[in-house]
């Protein structure tokens, strides 16, 4: 029987590197990303193997698949998985970064970002309509609706610190290279 | 996505590849090979440029009947592009060796 575990992913938002870290790790010990599981990846148990993982965020159609994953491996990268927009690769240590210039990195941010920042801002917006329902109406709408604003609050504050961990992303990006 | 403003580059080298129909991993070792590997476009940001590229119609799809190997190649309006961009960098490098030269003298 194959053995599989679980490793949760720190928030790609928050810490793509230190996950892409922890995975090589993983594999040095013989645990190899094998797809995506919810909030982390399931490992399958192999044989020991030193590679560096690059996941990249971008909507494909189905025939620009073929053409995508061919640059990838054309460069070295071997395809790990895919779900939704994300794709996890993995090459030796020694492969070139997947992305070799600024502006193109920018925009990797900004396509992971596009995402979260309409699911944040239409969170805020139901969260902010919810506040004045229930401070303009009574009784059992007003309950109602005070019940209803800490239930989606919840939702909101996680989703406006991810857009806001992305756009710290793109941010920092920029500054370094401009030094 | 971004306008492209002025040729990066990476931008610049993509293009001067694609003045003859070339898929995406001829680009990657044309550059390679010409910049003797001093130059390398990684994956993902080839890809980014070419799509982008393509949407402000520098470049066409030129053929796709091997899916896996798509070949592009430089519009008219590519062309003009690509060819400021060749003047642009001239002046930067006239202005360079003609000041390296004076030095000398």
């Amino acid at each position: 029987m194959k053995k599989i575990k679980y490793m949760m992913s720190g928030g790609l938002a928050f810490s793509e590197q230190q996950d892409m870290e922890k995975l090589r790790k993983k594999s040095l010990k013989g645990w190899h990303v094998k797809d995506f599981k919810f909030m982390g990846y399931g490992l399958e148990y192999g044989e020991k193997e030193d590679v560096i993982y690059s996941i990249d965020y971008r909507f494909l159609d189905e025939n620009e698949r073929e053409e995508y994953l061919d640059f990838f491996s054309a460069a070295g990268w071997r395809h790990v998985c895919s779900e939704a927009d994300m794709h996890l690769f993995k090459a030796a240590p020694n492969t070139a970064p997947i992305y070799s210039d600024k502006d193109s990195k920018i925009e990797k941010h900004h396509r992971q970002g596009k995402v979260i920042n309409g699911m944040a801002l239409g969170l805020l917006a139901f969260t902010i309509a919810l506040f004045f329902v229930s401070i303009f109406t009574t009784g059992t709408f007003q309950t109602v609706a005070k019940i209803s604003f800490f239930g989606v609050f919840v939702f909101t504050v996680p989703a406006i610190m991810t857009a806001m961990a992305i756009y710290y992303q793109k941010w920092k990006i920029k500054l370094k290279d401009a030094k | 996505m971004k306008q492209i403003e002025q040729l990066t580059d990476s931008v610049f080298y993509i293009m001067a590849a694609l003045t003859t129909p070339r898929h995406g991993y001829a680009i990657m070792n044309l550059i390679e090979e010409t910049t003797k590997g001093t130059v390398s476009i990684g994956p993902a940001s080839m890809y980014t440029i070419i799509k982008k590229l393509l949407q402000q119609e520098f470049i066409y799809l030129y053929d796709d009947s091997d899916s896996r190997r798509k070949t592009y190649l430089l519009t008219e309006k590519g062309r003009e592009v690509l060819t400021e961009d060749i003047e642009r960098r001239k002046v930067m490098i006239q202005l360079a060796e003609n000041g390296l030269k004076e030095e000398q003298s």
